[in-house]
This record gives C-alpha cells, sequence and structure tokens, in this order.
C-alpha cells in the first residue's frame, strides 16, 4: 500500500488546458475552503485496503505532508481511550457492514495536542459488496471549548440560583408586574401556593402599609432600569404581615425597555418588631416622669433621660461621663459601692427609699430600682437606675402624720376637757343635791318643829301659812330630785341585757298603782322583747304610766292601753290613756325640761318626767312622740332599735 | 361633850340645821343622852384617836355607833371612814352615813371603805326624824358589837 497526496490524485487531462487549470483552480478552492473550515476529506478503498487523506486532515494531525498515512490501525491510534474504541468499531462496521457514523472524538496529535474531531464517515456499497468509505474530519476543538465553557458556566449559574433560593425570597415579574417566577420561599412567607401567585401581581400581598408615592418611586426607578432597594411590608394569606428587604433589578430589552423584574427579598420581620419594639422602648424612657439611668460598673454615667434632668437638674451632657456619686449625699457614698456589687453579683435592687442630692444641692426623696445591663457575651456590664421622686409623697407622709398626731392631741385635749366638764358636773350635782336640799330639809324641819312645840298658840290661819311653807320646801325637794335623776341618766353607763318588755310594763303598771286608789284598766298586749338598760328604761314605762294613770285619774272609769310591733329591726310601743289629754300644738313642748301644759293645781308635777323618758330612749338610738286631744286622752309612742346603738 | 366616858353616839355633821334636827330627834325618842357632835372630818378624826383638840381623851371609850355625813370641810366622810377602818382599835366601829347624796358612787364607796348602813336624809321633817332615830334606837340598843 502507498499513500499519495490527495493532490497527486488530480490527474491530468491532455489536450484540455483550460480543464485541467479549471481542475487545479478547483483543487486550490478545495484546499482553502479546507483550511477555513478546518474540515478535511479522506477515503478508504476496501479492495486495496488504502487509505487517502486530503491536506487538511494531515495539518488535523498536525503531521507533515509526506506522513505515511495508509496504515489505518495507525490512523484510528491517534485516538485514545473510549475515542478510540468508538472509532475503531464505527470504521469496522463501516467496512463489514456499510454502516454510515458521525462521531466526536478525542484525539491526540502529533504535536501531543488533545484537539476534538467531528469525524463523518459513509460507505459505498455495489452489488452489496462495500467498495470503499469516504468521510470527513473537522477540528471541533473551538467548539467543544466553548460548549465546555458554557457547561461550566451553566452549572455555575444553577449552583448560583440554588443557593439563592436557599437564602432569599426570589420573584420574578414581567414589565405588565404579573409575577412570572416564584421561589419556594416566597410561597412560604406569603403562605400563597405558587399557581396562586404565578399570572398575578404584587397587589395580592400589598399591606396597604406603604404610601402610593412609595410605590410610584419603586415603579418609576426600576421601569428605567435602575435598582431599586428598600424595606417593603407585605400581607400574607392569613392576613399577617411581614417585612422584606427588597432588592429589585431590572432586567432590559436591547432597546432599553424592561424585559423582566427580578426581585430579591431578605425576611426582617423580626428586626422591623425589634425596631418598633426598640421605638416603644426609647419613647417611654424619654417620657418616662421617672430618672431613667444607665451606668457602668464602676458608677460612671452612660444614659441620662429627661426624666433625670427634670429631677436631677443636671442636663444629659453634664451628666453623662460623670460619676454617679455626685448624687448621692456624703453619707450615703458608701451606699454606691455596695449596690454596684449587689448588680455585678447579677441581684436586682427594688424599691429601696434613699435621699438623693440635686445639682443645686438640695435633696429629694426618691424610690430607687436597680437591675443588671447585660452584654452580648451575658455579662453585667452596667446597671439600669429607675429613681421616682417621691418626695411630695414623703411631704403628704409627714403632713397626714403631723394632721394625725394633731388630731390625736386635740382629742386628747378635748377628751380632757370633757372629763374635766364631767368632773365639775359631778362635783355640781353632788353639791345641788347636798347643798340645796339641806335649807329646804331645814325649811320643812324648823316649821314642823315650830308647830310641834308652839303650835298650841298658832291659829288656823298661821297653820295654813306654815303649810304652805313646809308644801313649796317639799316641792322644791322634789324638783331637785327629778333634776338630778335627769342628769343622772345623761352620765349613767349603760348596762344592757335582754328585756321582757311585756313584764317591765306590767310590773312598772302595778308599782305604780300601788298606792293608788281609782286604779285604771290595763289593757296590755303582747309587746315585743328587746335589748337595753333595764332600769332606764323601768323608768321610761315609770314615767309615761304615772303620767297616764295621773291625767287619767279624774275620769270615772280610767283606761291605759299598752301596746307594741316589731318590724324592720325597729320595735315600737306606744301607751295611750283616756285622760285629759292635751292640745297637739302643744305636743312639741312635751319633752323639754320644766316644761308643763297643765296648772299645778290641777295636775301636780315638775315637767321633768317626760324630757327623761326622752332622754332615755334617744340614748337608745329610739324615737318618742306623742298624740293628743284636749280632754280626749294621750298617746305617747316610742321605738327601739332591736340592736342598741348608744347615743349620748 | 365634856361627858367623855358615857359618850355613846358620835355625830360628825357640818350643816347645824341638820345636826340639831338629828339631835332632837334622838333626844325625843330618849336615845341622845351621850352624843358628842363634831362639825368637821379633822375633829371627828381627832376625837376618836386622841388628838390636837382631844389630845389625852381615854382612847379606850368608843362610841356604839358614828353618825358619818359624807360632805364634811377639810377631811370628808369617806376619808374619815377609811381612816377608822384602817386603825386596828376602831376597825370594827359601826359607822351610819348619813347624807343627802343619793349618788350610787358614793354609795359604793362607802361600802367599799366598810360602812355598815346608808342613810339618805329624807328631804321633809317627818321621814328625817323617823330615819334618825330608827338608826339610832337599832345601833344602841339592839346591835351588839365586839367589846
Amino acid at each position: 500500500m502507498t499513500t499519495t497526496p490527495h493532490r497527486s490524485t488530480v490527474p491530468r487531462i491532455a489536450g484540455h488546458p483550460s480543464a485541467e487549470e479549471a481542475l487545479h483552480r478547483t483543487a486550490a478552492l478545495l484546499r482553502q475552503t479546507e483550511a477555513i473550515s478546518r474540515v478535511g476529506g479522506w477515503e478508504y478503498v476496501v479492495a486495496t485496503n488504502h487509505l487517502v487523506w486530503s491536506e487538511e486532515v494531515y495539518r488535523i494531525h498536525e503531521v507533515a505532508l509526506d506522513f505515511d498515512a495508509n496504515d489505518v490501525t495507525q490512523a484510528i491510534n491517534f485516538h485514545q481511550g473510549e475515542s478510540r474504541q468508538r472509532i475503531d468499531l464505527a470504521f469496522r462496521r463501516a467496512v463489514e457492514r456499510g454502516e454510515p457514523f458521525d462521531l466526536e472524538l478525542e484525539l491526540l496529535t502529533a504535536k501531543g495536542r488533545k484537539i476534538w474531531v467531528r469525524a463523518i464517515g459513509r460507505a459505498e456499497v455495489s452489488n452489496g459488496q462495500v467498495m470503499r468509505v469516504y468521510g470527513n474530519l473537522a477540528d471541533i476543538t473551538e467548539r467543544k471549548l466553548a460548549e465546555e465553557s458554557l457547561r461550566v458556566s451553566t452549572k455555575e449559574v444553577f449552583d448560583l440560583k440554588a443557593a439563592l433560593d436557599e437564602h432569599a425570597i426570589v420573584a420574578i415579574t414581567d414589565p405588565q408586574g404579573k409575577i412570572t417566577f416564584v421561589n419556594d420561599k416566597f410561597c412560604a412567607i406569603s403562605q400563597y401556593s405558587r399557581s396562586e401567585l404565578l399570572g398575578q401581581d404584587h397587589r395580592l400581598i400589598n399591606s396597604g402599609h406603604h404610601s402610593k408615592a412609595f410605590i410610584r418611586d419603586l415603579w418609576r426607578t426600576i421601569s428605567r432600569g435602575k435598582v431599586w432597594h428598600g424595606e417593603i411590608k407585605n400581607k400574607a394569606k392569613d392576613g399577617t404581615f411581614y417585612w422584606v428587604d427588597t432588592t429589585i433589578v431590572p432586567f432590559l430589552h436591547d432597546d432599553g425597555k424592561p424585559r423582566q423584574y427580578v426581585a430579591i427579598r431578605a425576611d426582617i420581620t423580626e428586626r422591623k418588631q425589634a425596631e418598633v419594639e426598640l421605638l416603644r422602648l426609647a419613647i417611654l424612657v424619654k417620657s418616662s416622669d421617672d430618672a431613667i439611668i444607665g451606668k457602668t460598673l464602676d458608677g460612671i454615667i452612660t444614659a441620662w433621660n429627661p426624666g433625670a434632668e427634670r429631677i436631677f437638674g443636671y442636663s444629659a451632657a453634664e451628666a453623662i461621663g460623670r460619676s454617679m456619686l455626685v448624687l448621692f449625699p456624703p453619707e450615703r457614698i458608701a451606699e454606691e459601692a455596695t449596690i454596684l456589687a449587689q448588680i455585678a453579683r447579677g441581684e436586682n435592687v427594688q424599691h429601696y427609699e434613699t435621699e438623693l442630692v440635686r445639682r443645686d444641692g438640695t435633696r429629694i426623696d426618691t424610690s430607687v430600682t436597680l437591675s443588671g445591663i447585660t452584654g452580648g457575651d451575658g455579662r453585667i456590664i452596667g446597671a439600669v437606675k429607675i429613681a421616682r421622686d417621691i418626695s411630695e409623697r414623703k411631704r403628704a407622709d409627714r403632713e397626714i402624720h403631723r394632721l394625725n398626731s394633731e388630731l390625736e392631741q386635740r382629742v386628747r385635749d378635748r377628751t380632757a376637757q370633757l372629763e374635766v366638764a364631767n368632773k365639775e358636773l359631778e362635783a355640781f350635782s353632788f353639791s345641788v343635791s347636798h347643798d340645796l336640799r339641806a335649807p329646804l330639809r331645814a325649811i320643812d324641819s324648823f316649821s314642823r318643829m315650830l308647830v310641834e312645840d308652839n303650835g298650841p298658840q298658832l291659829d288656823a290661819e298661821g297653820r295654813r301659812l306654815l303649810d304652805v311653807v313646809c308644801a313649796e320646801a317639799k316641792r322644791m325637794g322634789k324638783l331637785i330630785d327629778d333634776l338630778l335623776a335627769f342628769s343622772r341618766i345623761g352620765r349613767q353607763r349603760m348596762e344592757d341585757s335582754d328585756i321582757d318588755m311585756t313584764e317591765l310594763a306590767r310590773a312598772t303598771f302595778t308599782d305604780v298603782t300601788r298606792t293608788q286608789s281609782n286604779v285604771p284598766r290595763l289593757e296590755l298586749t303582747a309587746l315585743p322583747p328587746i335589748h337595753g338598760d333595764r332600769s332606764m328604761l323601768r323608768q321610761v314605762w315609770f314615767n309615761l304610766l304615772a303620767n297616764a294613770v295621773k291625767f287619767s285619774g279624774k275620769q270615772a272609769q280610767p283606761v291605759i292601753a299598752i301596746t307594741g310591733s316589731a318590724a324592720d329591726g325597729t320595735a315600737a310601743y306606744s301607751v295611750t290613756d283616756n285622760g285629759a289629754g292635751f292640745d297637739q300644738k302643744f305636743a312639741g313642748k312635751l319633752f323639754g325640761v320644766f316644761q308643763r301644759l297643765h296648772s299645778e293645781e290641777e295636775f301636780e308635777g315638775t315637767g321633768v318626767g317626760l324630757a327623761l323618758v326622752q332622754r332615755i330612749i334617744h340614748r337608745h338610738g329610739g324615737t318618742v312622740a306623742a298624740t293628743g286631744k284636749l280632754h280626749g286622752g294621750a298617746a305617747f309612742q316610742f321605738t327601739l332599735p332591736k340592736s342598741i346603738n348608744e347615743k349620748t | 361633850m365634856s361627858d367623855h366616858e358615857s359618850v355613846e353616839l358620835l355625830l360628825v355633821e357640818d350643816n347645824s340645821r341638820d345636826a340639831e334636827v338629828t339631835i332632837r330627834s334622838l333626844k325625843k325618842h330618849h336615845l341622845a343622852n351621850r352624843v358628842v357632835h363634831v362639825k368637821d372630818g379633822q375633829q371627828a378624826l381627832e376625837w376618836l384617836f386622841g388628838q390636837g383638840e382631844h389630845a389625852g381623851r381615854d382612847r379606850t371609850s368608843k362610841p356604839k355607833v358614828v353618825l358619818l355625813d359624807l360632805k364634811l370641810p377639810k377631811v370628808s366622810g369617806l376619808e374619815v371612814l377609811q381612816a377608822i377602818r384602817a386603825n386596828e382599835q376602831t376597825q370594827f366601829l359601826p359607822i351610819v352615813v348619813l347624807t343627802s347624796s343619793q349618788e350610787e358612787k358614793d354609795v359604793i364607796e362607802s361600802y367599799r371603805l366598810g360602812v355598815n348602813s346608808y342613810i339618805v336624809k329624807p328631804g321633809d321633817f317627818e321621814n328625817f326624824s323617823a330615819a334618825v332615830a330608827a338608826a339610832g334606837h337599832y345601833w344602841l340598843l339592839v346591835n351588839h358589837e365586839p367589846k
């Protein structure tokens, strides 16, 4: 087998120089075409086992044109590994079965360069016999490198996208604002499914938080092809809100019109909430009436709110950087070290009251609370001190205390005065009972002694006059006795017991009428029992019944009715007689001391009895009343509370 | 008041009218043979304990009863009562308070100090005379006291 360069195979045609020239031109054109396209041709003749390469095939293999390429095996050996197996198999099938092939293969040139080639083979078959196999060989290394480069960069893009999807909320929007792509994170945060989102615009997740101007500015920016960056509040499907830090990158057509917008967002909801919280705290601190002071563990002031300015008189600029000790009165300087040590140990100090010093040197009562400030690593790095101005409260406390002690003193003084007055009254009573009665007794006694010793010498008129003296002395004595009794009732201590009023009224009636000749008929119904001072209430019954007996004494058939009832914690009693009665218009006068509606000649009496009744009933917390009609009888009513509440 | 040896009744009374009526009543009932009348608490004690004006009096001679007013000049009736009870020689001496005071606290204080009887002077002559006579009769003639 001999190899001949392709060129030499071009036949020369004698006698046809123009044809030969044309042939030469054609061969030259073929060579140029081959060089430009880097495609060579080859032919293998089965019968001769002869392989022919075109010039370009030599160049692709980087061998000289005198290289002997007639050995197929040698040609195949330019390929290695998998490429070699494939071309070997394909070539054999082409030779044996006439199968065509088109392979992209790696090739190691004679100069040791790895290149890519495309080998296309066709078989020429005649009468079922493969006569020859021919084809071309193209150097596709550049295309292959470009493909590989594209593959690598495509892979990078995919990796970046995967990473982006992991990290960010991504959406792509067309120029009309319709969503054309969302990633999983977008679906997760908005709570909408992909199918719910695609084709919609961003109004679906509009929170309504942002102004129209804000939205307008966003669209104006991106539609001009500029990147927009900002924080947007969106609304999820369930109505909750979320904040996203958003970057929208517009992608443009060649003509500068937007093609699509890629929006990359990060969830900043927590940060936004924290910001709101911080803002709220800042407002609280700023607007607090209390002094809120930050300090280091060395006691250096690091923060100073308006409350502190107001309470202590230092501006923030003056206070920050100074020692807390400026606020402490000299005798309390030591306290600060103790407190700071406590804070450093992690203990809080709650509401201790202390005196602090203002800028102008005056002192102020404060209630102080301290708690530690922890740094990022959890260690305590300082303290917040909240001091409340309690000087007003303290002043009020002192004022209340002063008023209280003043009041107590006044009560003591008044009590002492009352005690003195009581003592004087007792002394007065004693002296009335003792000294006033003695002369009366003497008047009576000496008048009687005159009658005893010198009675016979006196005429009837003389004896009458002496009787008048005695009677008046006796009446005076009675007045004194009643007045003393009245005075005693007011001072006497009440001794409470349960009293059967029916029995007490009946027994007292018996006493009153003991010496009576014309005993009235008694009509007594069951009376409600009561709790009270037995001897005083006996006095009430005694006086009322004695009155009733006295004033009905001139009736032919005197009748006294005693009735009683109980309701709503109050017991009511009445004593009614059919005696002389009284004019109702004087009813108010009946209970006054020494007030009388009858002459001494008509009915004797001192005018103290009903006053005494009223005093006793009032001391029991009850009421008295009288109803009467002149010559038509009288009725006296009194009420008593079931549980007595003593009044004086 | 000269007949010290035979005194049976000591009347302590600052009111001369009351004293006169008292003595008249006792006399009328033959009970005033040996009555000593003193006009204040101090005199009463001096007489009883043989002091002052009455120094040297035979203190073994004791009255059978003392009629004692409460409201007295210088030393009050209650103080006299207390002094009599506090002294060993006179601790059992029968004492009858004869007073105008009906004050419960006077009554109670008198009994607390060991009075034997408490009489409120009646306001009229008949009852007053009768009360004095009854007391005199009882304490001078009926009562038996320790020697």
